[in-house]
């Protein structure tokens, strides 16, 4: 079975929409001052889709994130998964941070274990750490604390705290920004063997072209401030993808030309 | 023409040859001791020099304190300032840390509490001691209520403090995994907080120790603080002054010692080491 076909196959992306964001603006005021961050944001994520959000720093992708996994309140506009309105955090959704979310002061067990910690069955419980840990590639790392570990440990870890409580929707919010360019490739491919093992909708933040080509499906350009969806990119490409690809580099000319930097430097 | 300016000036010379080329094992042995000899020495040429009979000298001092050992006064006194510094203290922290965890987290609360004890934290301990002793007699507890009350604000306030430092992120995720009520405390306000509530445990300690002596000084019939009152009275007993202020130093440096223990732990190490 090739992998195009499993990623179709998996993500039945003909169901109605998981993640719907209808005109949702954000403003804070600044010095009695109105900034206005995002600007009428509509957009539709598929069951199973794997959607980047793509922008400069500071356009409001953060917070258009943050929106839609109930920490910020959007100035006007809705969000709503599965047609429910979402008004605050939820554990069937869950939020990978950029710096590091998991618990210094707890061992990787108990950290993968947060999600799970009302579980009665405590071998079941013990048995879905260790498959979440060792699916992150942590194996024999249990008992070691956040800071012995290297940041990309660190990332797989709270990846692994994330996948633990089988949430529909994972939101990942420049999860490898952290890291140096070499685990961050790394890190990317098994990004991609999880989500399509474990048919998770995903909605990943990034400020990088590269990055986002190489995940997403689909990806939400946003513009600078106030932030606006410029445009959205459909990337139909099979996983592994190929870099070096005529498909590759015309995606990333599109994404350069919308973001309005020049591709030559 | 007395030698001992001579002494100093060869443990000067020793020191600084200790300080290159030794092994860093008895350059952080042998340095110290070497400055603490040249403080001895020159303790001796300020008495030789002020020529007073009142001043004790450094061997005066330690056969002041071999007589205060002797006596049993030495220990007694040191287990009553202890025991009024071990109960304050630890009911200082058994009451400021629940305070400080709710203070800290809850913003209502912070807004109705925070004002009440920045006012009551300025007051010196010593200027309750009138307080003190009207209500606790003289005796334990007064001594207790003043090492409580002493501790109580440094701990109340760092605890506060280290909840208040509780990085967004971890508060996000303790909320994206629906951790809340006593878990959350449990869980997340007390462990982020930990190596600050440990820093102002040691902060509290010291400053325990600091007020026990005064305390038993003004109004107390025991103690290290009283010992050095009564040896000032029974005939200007300053040898054994001195002897009882050395043991107070060495007591101080063991309870610093014990306290810093609690920072060895993996719950709270993340908290002390740069990332």
């Amino acid at each position: 079975m090739g992998v195009r076909e499993a990623v179709t196959q998996h993500g039945n992306k003909s169901a109605k929409p998981k993640v719907v964001v209808e005109g949702v603006s954000k403003h804070f005021m600044r010095r009695n001052e109105e900034l206005s961050v995002l600007d009428d944001i509509d957009l539709t994520v598929k069951p199973g889709e794997f959607v980047c959000i793509l922008g400069p720093s500071g356009c409001g992708k953060s917070t258009l994130l943050n929106i839609v996994a109930g920490f910020e309140k959007p100035s006007s506009g809705r969000v709503t998964i599965e047609g429910e309105e979402v008004t605050g955090p939820d554990p069937r959704r869950v939020f990978v941070f950029q710096e590091y979310g998991i618990f210094p002061w707890a061992s990787v067990w108990d950290n993968v274990a947060l999600g799970l910690r009302n579980m009665t069955d405590k071998r079941k419980q013990q048995e879905t750490v260790e498959y979440y840990i060792n699916l992150v590639g942590l194996g024999g790392f249990e008992t070691s604390y956040p800071r012995e570990l290297s940041g990309g440990m660190k990332q797989r870890v709270e990846v692994a705290r994330a996948l633990a409580v089988s949430p529909d929707v994972i939101y990942m919010d420049e999860p490898f920004g952290a890291l140096d360019s070499l685990t961050r490739l790394t890190m990317r491919s098994e990004l991609i063997r999880i989500w399509q093992a474990e048919e998770k909708t995903i909605l990943f933040v990034t400020h990088d072209v590269d990055e986002s080509i190489q995940l997403a499906e689909r990806i939400v350009v946003i513009s600078d401030r106030p932030g606006r969806i410029a445009e959205i990119v459909d990337v139909d490409l099979p996983h592994p993808r190929d870099l070096g690809s005529p498909e590759y580099g015309q995606i990333k000319n599109r994404l350069y030309e919308l973001l309005g930097v020049s591709n030559v430097v | 023409m007395s030698v001992w300016p001579v002494v100093v000036m060869v443990l000067a010379v020793f020191v600084q040859r200790a300080s290159k080329g030794w092994g860093e094992v008895a350059q952080k042995i042998v340095m110290p001791l070497g400055v603490a000899a040249i403080g001895v020495a020159l303790w001796q040429v300020g008495c030789d020099w002020a020529g007073s009979e009142i001043i004790p000298t450094p061997w005066r001092t330690a056969l002041g304190m071999r007589e205060i050992i002797a006596s049993d006064r030495l220990l007694g006194d040191s287990l009553a300032s202890l025991y009024r510094v071990t109960w304050g203290f630890l009911l200082a922290a058994a009451t400021a840390i629940p305070l400080g965890l709710v203070v800290g987290w809850s913003t209502r609360s912070f807004w109705a509490m925070n004002p009440i004890i920045q006012g009551l934290r300025p007051i010196s301990p010593i200027a309750w001691i009138p307080f003190a002793i009207l209500w606790f007699g003289i005796g334990d507890g007064a001594g207790i209520f003043l090492i409580f009350l002493s501790s109580f604000f440094p701990i109340c306030v760092g605890t506060m403090a280290g909840v208040r430092n509780i990085s967004l992120v971890h508060q996000r995720s303790a909320a994206n995994f629906g951790v809340s009520g006593f878990e959350l405390m449990r869980r997340v306000v007390l462990p982020g907080a930990m190596p600050q509530i440990i820093t102002s445990l040691r902060i509290a300690l010291g400053v325990a120790w600091l007020v026990i002596v005064a305390a038993e000084m003004c109004g107390m019939d025991s103690g290290l603080g009283y010992l050095i009152n009564d040896a000032r009275f029974m005939g200007n007993r300053y040898d054994l002054v001195a002897a009882t202020m050395i043991v107070i130093g060495l007591i101080g440096i063991v309870l610093d010692l014990l306290i810093r223990r609690l920072e060895n732990f993996d719950e709270v190490k993340w908290g002390y080491v740069k990332q």
